[in-house]
């Protein structure tokens, strides 16, 4: 186990290569550059001229490229990078003063309460709701959910978010329209140090609208997993034992169903928290997916690069984690 | 048909799947008539072979029996016992002394559990023994179907067909039954396990006095294995006979069509074996043809066999027939 780990993580290695190369080669491959405007204004020729030598952004893409992944020092230029393997991930160009590890310190742990409580929420509905569909098979209780899960997949987020603030914000008045009420500094770097009204009362709708739809996905998962998993023989067996019907579920049908559905939470995840920016956005918080597409329409070439290998890196581990608890749900998979 | 000596008796047992239409509003537009009012019992000690084409509903009468099906209408007895009016905790108490045993060795062990656990959860949910008894029973099972014990923390993936069938078989006999349904238990093996399997099940019943129920369509296993044969088809019993009774002096144009494809182990009378090629299929059983289900493949049927439901009644002591002409059928068919 512990070798086939190792190996998954060296595997990381081209893969994050080959994502931040693509990425980089892409964005400047757009055209414009991070020195266009300033505000609304554009700026003489010479002033982007030296900002651009500044930032090196001068230099041949290649050059570039080594220096934002190796460093200035390993490449025997003058400059500050370390270099993203050394922990650098360079400066922002648009926020001037403020490294992408700066932005990603404060936006990042924003970005992941909301995905955690996202995927907590669609688990905490999914699952449950899928078994309770399931066990009435064919009766109003499934239909409704069945329904309810058809609805909630096919509602997107930025669709659902501006209702939901329409409701629950402006009519009833319930939540705040907008915000998000955890400050740094957080625990371990990215849990909320009080989990108060005022936490709950601004993450509520985000996170409703978040995670609806992978609620309803996994719903209808577990739902079609559980179903097949009870037509199997070995339940009837465990039937013909004398088990009571709650045993038959619990210990036999439900573990071997959710198989599936564990399957796709680690891409679930990913998704919720590389997704957030729509969220983000409409709900006007400070997280990293909102800094993420703002970040795209200012060229800022160094953050957009370190979030998608962020991004990337979270995607990995998700799938790795996934796959480890795999072989822990059924013994037919050994990794060696 | 009540006798004295019988473990299981089976009287009028109907077993219907409905059939439904309508999203929000489900009505019932017919059913699946699997098992149609079929009576036979099962003495103390023997092995009934139950035969029939796939899709007959043998399997689902040995899951009715079991109460693994609830079934429509009918009673069944076991030791005395009605089945089908019992409370689930009485049932699950009878549950120690029948067991079954399933056609699919792969399908009917759950993938996430040691054969240790699959075998000795039995004697856990029914609370026999402690924990070192439990596993010195569990160690004791798998001598029995000649699995080493050592395999204990193995999962089912890891053994070949013919070992996950033992597997199954030590699971059945966990709780010391006197009643076993083999649903197919071979089908799903090679040939050559087939045998081994089969003189396990023999071997085990002489040992622990056991009463099977063997399920099968291999006609050769079946005649080996069994003391008396019902033959099935669609949903109902057509003859019913100690073996010899059944091969020598078959009467029902079904059973003698059946017994007409077992091959002879002998070239020159293999060579003169008539064969009967029934024409048509199987009728469906969500609408079972009128009168005698067989009439419309039957190579004798007259006008009555489409109106008149044959009873099943004993022609001569022991052999049932649900059929008009027998006779006629042993004239014209042999």
């Amino acid at each position: 186990m512990a070798r086939y780990i190792f190996r998954r993580i060296l595997q990381f290695i081209p893969v994050l290569i080959a994502i931040s190369l693509f990425t980089f080669v892409l964005m400047q491959a757009i055209p414009g550059g991070p020195f266009d405007f300033a505000g609304d204004r554009s700026l003489p020729p010479t002033i982007v001229a030296n900002l651009e030598a500044k930032y090196h952004l001068d230099w041949p893409m290649w050059k570039q490229y080594l220096s934002y992944m190796i460093g200035d020092d390993i490449l025997g230029e003058e400059g500050g990078s370390r270099g993203v393997i050394r922990g650098d991930f360079g400066p922002s160009y648009h926020f001037r003063g403020q490294t992408v590890a700066d932005i990603i310190k404060i936006t990042l742990p924003v970005s992941a309460q909301l995905g955690f409580m996202s995927l907590l929420l669609a688990i905490i509905i999914g699952i449950p709701a899928g078994i309770i569909a399931a066990l009435n098979q064919n009766s109003w209780i499934d239909y409704t959910t069945t329904f309810g899960a058809v609805m909630f997949v096919s509602i997107p987020n930025m669709v659902l978010a501006p209702i939901l603030i329409w409701i629950f914000a402006l009519i009833l008045g319930w939540f705040p329209v907008a915000g998000w009420g955890a400050k740094p500094p957080y625990l371990l770097g990215f849990l909320p140090t009080a989990l108060n009204k005022e936490f709950f009362s601004h993450a509520i709708m985000p996170v409703f609208a978040l995670g609806t739809g992978s609620a309803a996905g996994i719903a209808r998962l577990t739902r079609a997993s559980l179903l097949q998993v009870i037509g199997e023989d070995y339940i009837r067996t465990a039937r013909a034992k004398g088990l009571r019907e709650r045993a038959v579920i619990v210990i036999h049908a439900l573990k071997n169903s959710l198989i599936p559905v564990v399957t796709i939470l680690g891409p679930a995840f990913a998704a919720l928290l590389t997704g957030t920016f729509i969220v983000e956005q409409i709900f006007g918080i400070n997280g990293m997916g909102k800094h993420f597409v703002t970040s795209v329409g200012n060229r800022d070439y160094q953050v957009i690069t370190s979030v998608t290998l962020l991004y990337a890196v979270v995607l990995v581990i998700a799938n790795l984690v996934v796959d480890i608890t795999y072989a822990w749900l059924d013994p037919r998979i050994r990794y060696d | 048909m009540a006798e004295n000596n019988s473990l299981v008796r089976v009287e009028k047992l109907v077993k219907h799947f409905p059939i439904t239409q309508g999203v929000i509003i489900q009505r019932q537009v017919g059913a699946v008539k699997a098992v149609d009012g079929i009576s036979f019992d099962i003495k103390h000690g023997e092995t009934l072979g139950l035969v029939g084409e796939s899709g007959c509903g043998k399997s689902t009468t040995g899951r009715t029996i079991l109460q693994l099906h609830e079934p429509t209408a009918g009673k069944v007895y076991y030791d005395g016992e009605d089945l089908t009016t019992m409370g689930e905790s009485d049932l699950r108490r009878l549950r120690r002394e029948m067991q079954i045993i399933f056609q699919d060795p792969y399908a009917s062990l759950n993938p996430r559990m040691t054969i240790g656990d699959i075998i000795g959860e039995p004697l856990d949910i029914h609370k026999i023994g402690t924990a070192k008894e439990r596993l010195e029973r569990v160690q004791e099972l798998l001598n029995l179907v000649r699995l080493n014990p050592f395999f204990i923390k193995r999962y089912p993936h890891e053994f070949s067909g013919g070992q996950r069938q033992r597997i199954g078989v030590a699971r059945a006999l966990a709780l010391n039954p006197n009643f076993i349904v083999c649903d197919e238990p071979i089908s799903a093996l090679d040939v050559s396990v087939q045998a081994q399997v089969v003189n396990l099940l023999e071997e085990l019943q002489e040992k622990f006095d056991l009463t099977y129920l063997f399920i099968a369509h291999d006609l050769s296993m079946v005649r080996h294995i069994s003391d008396r044969i019902a033959v099935m088809y669609l949903g109902k019993l057509v003859e019913l006979a100690d073996k010899d009774e059944l091969f020598y002096n078959k009467m029902h144009p079904y059973a003698i069509a059946l017994l007409s494809a077992v091959p002879i182990p002998d070239p020159v009378k293999e060579r003169q074996r008539k064969r009967i090629i029934l024409e048509g299929d199987v009728p469906s059983p969500a609408k079972p043809p009128s009168g005698c289900r067989f009439h419309t493949r039957c190579p004798i049927a007259q006008d009555i066999c489409k109106v008149e439901d044959p009873p099943f009644e004993e022609k001569t002591p022991g052999h049932w027939v649900a059929c008009h002409f027998t006779k006629k059928a042993q004239e014209e068919m042999l």
